[in-house]
Order: C-alpha cells, then sequence, then structure tokens
C-alpha cells in the first residue's frame, strides 16, 4: 500500500547475499574493524548524503571514528561501513529499477560520470514485463545479463517498489554497487517470509509525541488514523474524517485565507471502533487544550460515509470529549460539527444532546449541508 | 456491447467473497429500492455456514454460503458475472485469480481490501486489467443506478441509499480515487436535482486495476452518461492523464472537477495527506496547477467547494422521475432470530373419506410424506417405496436389543411414554442403530475417491475404526440376514449402482477375514439409499454429502423404530410387574479395593 525505505545496509544484504562485506553499526555499538580503506555513510534514507558531509570515503579506521562522532552529534544513530573501491568518477553510472503499472522499469546511464539531474537526456528507459525481457535489456543496455538478473529476482522476491544504485562500477562482468537507497512495498511484508520485516524500516524523525502515539494506535487497526500537528498554539483544530474531504474541509479554511489558523491536520476513516476513536480524540484535544491561542474551536467534520458509523464514531468523541468538558468550557471552546453516513441522524442527535447539556455547541450539520459549511462558521467564531 | 450495457440487461449476479454482512444487506436493500424481485447477491463464500439471513425489503431471505468456489452448484454459478471481494490483501490475487478462472464470463468485481501488494495489483493488471472491469485495491466499489451496487459505495445504510436516489436512472458519471468524496459527490449530485448514471471509486492505491482513464472512456462511450463529475486530489498526475484524453478528443463529454489540496499552499513543506498519493513531489502535482490545466482544456473546475456544487446545480440536464418508497416499512426492521422452512402445507387437509366412501389413496403416502417433510422436495415412486421397505422392516427387531431393554426398564420404573422412549432413544449411537449416517459417509467417501475397497479398508481398519455398516452379531457368512437381501433387491431398479458396489466390494474382503463381518442392514440401506437419491431425486454428490452433514440416514432408523420402542412400552404397562432389578447372579461385581487402602490425594 505504501512504499517504505530500508536501510542501504539492508539493501544490500537482499539484493547481494554472503557476497556483501558491509558491516552495520549502530550508536553505542562497539566496532571492530579490519584494515584496509573503508568508506563510512549514515545509513538512515538520508538524501544527497555527500553533500551533507554524511559520508567519510577512503579513511583509516581512526579518521572515521572520528567522524561518526561527529554524525551521532548531529542525532543520527545508524551507520553503514564497506570496504573502499578505488575508482574515477568517470566510471560511475546510474541505474534504478521501480515498479510501473505496466511492469519494472529501469532507467540507466551507459556512459559513467553523468550528473543525471543536468542531463536527462542521457537517461536510458526499458521496461521489464517478464523474464524474457531481461536478456534484451541486457543486450541493449551493456550491463552484465548475471547482474541484471540478481537485480530483476530481488526486486519480484523481496517486494521492492524502487532501487537506486548510484554510482554503479561496471568493470566487464564485475559490478559493483556503490551507493545504494530501496522502497520496499510494506504490503510485501508477509510474503518475504522474514527477509525484511517491520523493524528494519527506517522511521522518519522525530515528530511530535501526539503524532507518534497516533501512529501508533493506527499500528493496531484495520482503520486508518491520521494525525499532522502544523501549529500547537492554532486556533482551530481538526476531527476530520475521510482522506479526501478531510482535505476540501482544509481548502475551505485555506480559501477563505485561514489557513494560519489550524492547529493540526489529519483524518479518521475505515470504520474505527468506538474505542479507538475515543483514543484518537483524546490527543487531539489534549493538542487544542495546550494551545495558547485565545479563542479556539474544534471542527468534526467529514464527507457522507460510505460505512463508517456516524453514531458509534461520535460515541468515541464524546466520550473523549465529556472528559474535558469542563476545561473546554474554561477555555471558551465551540464545536462545530458537519457530518453523513450511516445512522447519521442517531449520530448527530446525540452529539447535539451532549454539546447543548455541556454548552459546547458551536453549530451541528448532516449530510444536506456543504461539507464547508463547519470549518467555515469555526473561522468566523475564533475571529471575531 | 459495452459492460454497463451488459449490467443494464440484467447482469447483475454478485458472488461475495469474504464476509462483510453491512456491505452486502447494503446491496440488497438497493436491489429491493431498484424494484428487483430477486437480490443480486446470489452467494457467499465463507467457511462456516451454510446459509446468511439478509432482509430483502420487509421479508428476510437466506443467501447461500460456500466453502469454496468448487462447491457452488450449477444453476447459481451460471448467474454470477460480479466478484465482491473483501477478503484481506494478502489473499486478494490469489482468490481474485481462481474466481475468473471459474468464471471467465464474469464482467468484473471489486477489490475491498487496502494491503495488496503493488506485485499483485501490477498482476492483476496484467491478466484482467483489459478486459474486465475492477475496482480497486481499495475504494468503495462500483454503482450503476437501478441496476448494481457491488460494495459500500452510496452508502451502508438504506436511509443513504433513498437520500441518493440510486434507484432512479441518471444521467451523471461520478469518477474519484477517494472512497469518501466518491460517496460525496453522489449526495452532491442527489442534491444537486440531478441523478446518477453510474459511479466508480477507483481506489486510492497506487495502481488501480481499472485506471482513471479506462473509467473515463466508460463514461464516454455510455449512452446513459451526459456529463462526468470529477473530484482529484493534490499529488500524483491523474488529472494529467484527463488532460490528454481531452487534448486527444477521447473525451467530449462535459467534465465538471474539484482537484482538492490548496491547503498545502499554507505550509512551508508539502505536506502528506490522508491518502498515500496526497503528495505533492513535483511543482505540476499542486492542486492549483492540476485545475489550471483542467481549466486551460474546458473543463469546469472551481476554486470553492460551493461554486463547484453550484456548477453542478446549473449544469443543464434532462428532467427526473423518481420513484416514492415508503421508509415505513424499513424502520423498525428487526432479524428474526430462527429460521426454518415450511415442512408440510398446512393448507392442504388429506381426504380419506368422502360420500361415505374411503377414498383411494397414493401408494406409500406415509413413507413418501415424511421423505419429503424430511428432503424438502418431492420424491419419485421408487424412493417412497425403498424408504416404506426400510419403515416396515425396522419398526421393531426384538426385544433383547439395547434401545428396547432401556425402554421396558424405564417402563418398569414407573415413568411415562416420553420418558421410556427417550429412554430407548438415547441409547442410539455408533453401535446401535446409529450407524446408518457413518456407512453413508463411508461409502459415498469410498466410492468418490474411487479407491480400491482394500486400500479402503486397510486405512480404516489400520486407524483402529470399526467399519460403518459391516458386521453383524448373530449374521454371517451362509447365514445371511433377510433385511438385507431384501432391500437388495432394489438395486434391480438403478441403471447405476456404485454405492451398493463399493459397500459389496468391501463386504467381500472383510468376509475374506472373518464371516461375521459381513454387509448389515445399516450399510446396505444407507448404500442403496445414496444410490437411488441420486439416480432417482438428482442428488449431486455435494448435495448426498450435505444430507450425511446433517445426519439424514439416522432418520432412517429413529422414526420406526420408534414404533416399536413405544409398543415395547404399551406391553410393560399392559402387564406392570414392577421395578426391574438385575438378578445378582447377573452381574458381576468387581469388589472395592479388595482391604488395601488408596492413598489419600493431597
Amino acid at each position: 500500500m505504501s512504499r517504505v525505505k530500508l536501510s542501504e545496509y539492508k539493501a544490500k544484504q537482499l539484493i547481494l547475499g554472503d557476497v556483501y562485506k558491509g558491516i552495520q553499526l549502530r550508536s553505542r555499538e562497539k566496532m571492530v574493524v579490519s584494515k584496509g580503506k573503508w568508506v563510512a555513510k549514515v545509513d538512515q534514507g538520508v538524501k544527497k548524503r555527500f553533500k551533507q558531509g554524511l559520508v567519510s570515503v577512503n579513511a583509516p579506521a581512526k579518521e572515521m571514528l572520528a567522524a561518526i562522532k561527529e554524525w551521532e552529534k548531529k542525532g543520527f544513530s545508524q551507520f553503514v561501513l564497506e570496504p573502499y573501491l578505488e575508482h574515477e568518477q568517470s566510471e560511475e553510472q546510474y541505474f534504478s529499477l521501480e515498479r510501473i503499472r505496466g511492469g519494472i522499469r529501469m532507467l540507466h546511464t551507459r556512459e559513467g560520470g553523468v550528473d543525471i539531474e543536468a542531463h536527462p537526456e542521457k537517461v536510458q528507459t526499458y521496461v521489464a514485463q517478464s523474464g524474457k525481457d531481461v536478456t534484451e535489456i541486457a543486450g541493449k543496455s551493456g550491463l552484465p545479463e548475471t547482474f541484471l538478473r540478481i537485480m530483476f529476482n530481488a526486486f519480484d522476491k523481496y517486494y521492492f517498489a524502487f532501487i537506486e544504485i548510484n554510482p554503479l562500477i561496471v568493470r566487464g562482468d564485475d559490478v559493483h554497487l556503490l551507493d545504494a537507497a530501496l522502497l520496499v512495498d510494506d504490503a510485501g511484508e508477509f510474503f518475504v517470509r522474514g527477509a525484511w520485516t517491520g523493524d528494519d524500516v527506517i522511521k522518519a524523525k522525530a515528530k511530535h509525541e501526539a503524532e507518534t502515539r497516533v501512529e501508533a494506535l493506527a499500528a493496531t487497526t484495520p482503520a486508518s488514523l491520521k494525525l499532522s500537528v502544523i501549529n500547537p498554539n492554532g486556533a482551530i483544530f481538526f476531527l476530520l474524517s475521510g482522506g479526501g474531504g478531510s482535505i476540501v474541509i482544509a481548502d475551505g479554511a485555506q480559501l477563505e485565507g485561514a489557513g494560519n489558523l489550524l492547529g493540526n491536520y489529519g483524518e479518521y476513516s475505515g470504520g474505527p471502533t468506538r474505542e479507538e476513536t475515543y483514543l484518537y480524540a483524546k490527543e487531539i484535544i489534549a493538542l487544542m487544550l495546550a494551545s495558547k491561542a485565545k479563542k479556539k474551536a474544534l471542527v468534526i467534520a467529514g464527507g457522507v460515509a460510505n460505512f463508517t458509523d456516524v453514531k458509534k464514531t461520535f460515541a468515541g468523541i464524546i466520550d473523549a470529549l465529556s472528559e474535558e468538558a469542563s476545561a473546554l468550557r474554561k477555555a471558551k471552546i465551540k464545536v462545530f460539527v458537519r457530518r453523513g453516513g450511516p445512522n447519521e441522524a442517531a449520530g448527530l442527535s446525540l452529539m447535539r444532546e451532549f454539546l447543548e447539556k455541556e454548552s459546547l455547541l458551536g453549530s451541528i450539520h448532516g449530510s444536506d449541508t456543504i461539507i464547508t459549511k463547519a470549518v467555515s462558521e469555526a473561522i468566523t467564531y475564533t475571529r471575531v | 456491447m459495452t459492460i454497463l450495457g451488459k449490467i443494464r440487461r440484467g447482469e447483475t449476479g454478485i458472488l461475495v467473497m469474504g464476509n462483510h454482512p453491512q456491505i452486502v444487506q447494503s446491496i440488497l436493500d438497493f436491489d429491493y429500492l431498484s424494484g428487483k424481485d430477486s437480490p443480486s447477491v446470489v452467494g457467499i463464500i465463507a467457511g462456516t455456514r451454510k446459509a446468511q439471513k439478509f432482509f430483502f425489503g420487509r421479508s428476510e431471505l437466506l443467501i447461500p454460503c460456500f466453502k469454496d468456489m468448487s462447491r457452488i452448484p450449477g444453476d447459481i454459478g451460471t448467474q454470477v458475472r460480479w466478484m465482491l471481494n473483501v477478503q484481506s490483501g494478502r489473499r486478494a490475487l490469489e482468490s481474485t485469480s481462481a474466481f475468473f478462472s471459474v468464471f471467465p464470463d464474469a464482467l468484473g468485481g471489486h477489490l475491498f481490501a487496502e494491503n495488496i501488494p503493488e506485485a499483485h495489483a501490477a498482476e492483476l493488471i496484467r491478466h484482467f486489467g483489459k478486459e474486465k472491469i475492477i475496482a480497486g485495491p481499495s475504494g468503495v466499489g462500483i454503482v450503476v443506478s437501478r441496476q448494481l451496487k457491488l460494495g459500500a459505495i452510496g452508502g451502508t445504510d438504506i436511509a443513504q441509499l433513498t437520500a441518493s436516489h440510486l434507484e432512479t436512472e441518471g444521467s451523471v458519471a461520478v469518477v474519484s480515487t477517494s472512497g469518501g468524496m466518491t460517496n460525496e459527490l453522489i449526495r452532491a449530485v442527489a442534491l444537486a436535482g440531478k441523478r446518477v448514471s453510474f459511479s466508480i471509486s477507483i481506489g486510492g492505491d497506487r495502481f488501480p486495476v481499472t485506471s482513471l482513464g479506462d473509467v473515463l472512456s466508460l463514461a464516454e462511450a455510455d449512452d446513459a452518461t451526459k456529463a462526468i463529475v470529477y473530484f482529484g486530489e493534490l499529488g500524483g498526475s491523474d488529472e494529467y492523464e484527463i488532460v490528454q484524453l481531452i487534448k486527444q478528443g477521447k473525451l467530449k463529454k462535459p467534465l465538471i472537477c474539484y482537484i482538492a489540496g490548496v491547503i498545502d499552499e499554507a505550509f512551508d513543506e508539502h505536506m502528506q495527506f490522508g491518502h498515500a498519493k496526497a503528495l505533492v513531489a513535483r511543482n505540476d502535482e499542486s492542486a492549483r496547477a492540476k485545475r489550471e490545466a483542467l481549466l486551460r482544456v474546458g473543463a469546469v473546475a472551481p476554486e470553492t467547494f460551493a461554486d463547484f456544487l453550484n456548477a453542478l446545480k446549473e449544469f443543464p440536464l434532462p428532467a427526473i422521475r423518481d420513484t416514492v418508497t415508503d421508509m415505513s416499512e424499513f424502520s423498525n426492521r428487526r432479524p428474526s432470530i430462527l429460521s426454518t422452512r415450511e415442512v408440510v402445507d398446512l393448507e392442504s387437509v388429506p381426504v380419506f373419506v368422502k360420500k361415505g366412501k374411503l377414498i383411494k389413496q397414493k401408494e406409500n403416502a406415509f413413507a413418501s410424506a415424511a421423505t419429503e417433510a424430511l428432503l424438502g422436495r418431492e420424491i419419485s415412486e421408487t424412493t417412497a417405496a425403498f424408504i416404506e421397505n426400510v419403515f416396515e422392516l425396522l419398526i421393531d427387531h426384538g426385544g433383547h436389543v439395547s434401545g428396547a431393554v432401556n425402554t421396558m426398564i424405564t417402563a418398569r420404573a414407573g415413568k411415562d411414554m416420553v420418558s421410556s422412549l427417550a429412554a430407548g432413544l438415547l441409547t442410539i449411537g455408533p453401535r446401535f442403530g446409529g450407524a446408518v449416517n457413518d456407512a453413508a459417509r463411508a461409502w459415498l467417501e469410498g466410492a468418490k475417491a474411487e479407491k480400491s475397497a482394500g486400500d479402503f479398508v486397510e486405512t480404516k481398519t489400520r486407524a483402529g475404526n470399526l467399519l460403518a455398516g459391516i458386521g453383524h452379531r448373530k449374521y454371517r457368512v451362509g447365514i445371511p440376514d433377510p433385511r438385507v437381501a431384501a432391500l437388495s433387491e432394489f438395486m434391480t431398479l438403478l441403471k447405476k449402482h456404485p454405492h451398493y458396489d463399493f459397500a459389496r466390494a468391501v463386504e467381500k474382503i472383510t468376509t475374506g477375514k472373518n464371516g461375521q463381518l459381513i454387509l448389515n442392514v445399516d450399510g446396505v440401506m444407507a448404500a442403496l439409499l445414496l444410490d437411488i437419491l441420486s439416480e432417482k431425486e438428482g442428488y449431486s454428490h455435494n448435495e448426498l454429502n450435505e444430507l450425511v452433514e446433517a445426519e439424514f440416514f439416522n432418520a432412517l432408523f429413529i422414526i420406526p423404530r420408534s414404533v416399536g420402542f413405544i409398543a415395547h412400552f404399551i406391553e410393560q404397562k399392559k402387564n406392570d410387574e414392577g421395578l426391574f432389578r438385575l438378578p445378582d447372579e447377573l452381574l458381576f461385581e468387581q469388589k472395592k479395593g479388595g482391604g488395601k487402602k488408596g492413598k489419600k490425594e493431597a
């Protein structure tokens, strides 16, 4: 379903197997490196490592360790060490494979030392639909067929989505993969039987704590729960549902010139249970209460759901709201609602009753009202 | 003819793979609202049950469930045109490929699962992308107004279906990758006073089997569709595909769109929104850029959602006429908690005497009526005669047999008829009278597997099992059981009798070992009834198997023998010899402990 990054170390291990001589190193691990020349790299899916100084080339062990210490200070914690290969820049070819609708697309520069961003016309494109095509591509690209077979086989077997080798050094039948970047299809995890697992996936950098907690919650349910904190001191907080509907509602704010008032973006969909909705809503309510904005509003809105039960999910939201009802009242927060779907009438009346009882009601609308109504009223409220 | 044309001609039979009763119920509600007389869901592949109950309007009906597709009978199989696959993403490729190999003429399907690997989606595209319409992976499916609802699309609550007027044929095609917005737009079309012609939710995955371009080509070719409403988002390049289609003259129908995602402009960096694709990777993937590209080729693409709704409202389209549904029909629908069928026609009362004269009845009338009640279908003369023969033979087999003994002992204890009969009946089991069904299971399995009788006996006995239907206490080779001989004559009325032949072949092996191991009355009844039901009543192997699973064959013993037990009960009451006690010499009693004391348990 989505493409996720694995480490360079894992990528090469999957492709090359035992032939691969790299060493993975994590912070606070002891390192024993045999003599010789090495390359050390930060291995956390960072783009343009060389330009950022996150690669140490052809250095003796001591120098390399010093470089790693520096990287650790910058917050990096995972590295890869590989034997250094002496080569000319003019030998460096570009190579990548990506799954596309019609098969696997290969990009390759036959000439070495080409900056592909500056010279896209030098990039040759091939598409393989089956194993037979690999022989033909080998002929046309000049790459050894054995190497291509290894790459295409690993690509299929391990559910790769995208692999980039840049640079690639080709000397006759000898091929060396200097740097590699790999995206795998996370839906393939079950089928690779442990060759890689969710633990090998490189996580994005540290986030807001609420985002981390929602991510952990989302991992335990087939429903979708997403949260991005935009501005901790925003005035408008979103409890939205539906991947598409949530953008339309956020657009509503932007088109009224209120994009800067938003505290968060996020959405729940795919039929979360009452308990899951409760836990998700709690995070957003806590964020909103912590915001220093003077006048705040909560927007509970979404499109007309296909199968997410409005009554059930609203019951979960009410569970979360009622825990903080007095704090919300004290902060003069009002709640604006627009929602449709299964059990719409029952869900809306449940919510209306609760918000009226707790004096939190801003407005409440069903599926016969435009989807952007609630956000629009919330903006008016926070601006007055 | 286009696939939409075929759907409108009635090719709408759906096989559901997996369990999602909420969606199935919404499909039946849609069918009912659309005025169909039977549901479009013809079967469900679900492991654990034989049928599942749903509402069709106010009344309930059972949709048959099957463990796998090979068990679907022909009359249901010929109706299957669509697959609704609600199984997990892991099994989607395998189960979809299996579906289309069993139903090669099926028109398409919907894959509800979200976590289908890209490689599997690509394979589905390679095999089925050209000929079939497959909505998904993910999304909410396909709806063709008044004809077909394949998935959650349009809602799962009957109030939603009526609010969106999907029972009325309209002229607006609704297309989106977002499942939620597909439904929002379907509702918006209805609120604008228009009606939907069809809608396909493409699904938010990277490789939808039926692509946006495919769906737009369908809309362009569809006579009923006069305009297309499209919802798109920031990220990806789908909208440039539309621009190309318009430029090439392949899409001429009016297009009203909304491209969401200007909110992205409020942030310093591009943000990842809800759907996987909703991230601007290149500048031309922004909502604004895509909207402007669409405007340039003449599409209607307002900036705000309100203007988009207005454009939809003002778009000139032919007048519509809805059918009015009385919603009170659906309020307070409550599922029953038990279901059965009408066993006998309560309206018809048999007439035996008319004008002072006995009326001549059908032959074997009681056996026939009883069997028809059990099987739920009319039976032929031969079957009725066979059952009659069995009933008569099995009424009693003397007072020595366990069931009769228990009946009599209970009667002597002063108990009533029902208790005494129950005591007798409760004795029926694997060693007494209850082996008919096990024998049927054995012959059915053995005749089907085409194993030699020798191998069959070998496998069964090696596992230490007794062979049901084989062996007798009294009769042996040389002293045949006359009941077995009498029943065996039915064989001559049949063209083929594979189960009987198999049972006899087994007997040949077993009597080779021990003369008492003959085919007994349980065994012969089971074998011949299997052959008669398959030849005279047209039962398939699967249907016979269902009867075995329901323990039908034991009824052949239980029904007549109840009569015998009652006869023994009445006899006891007549004689009334008082409480029965086993005389001491007839009971061997092992003495307790033999003087040694057992250890006390801790």
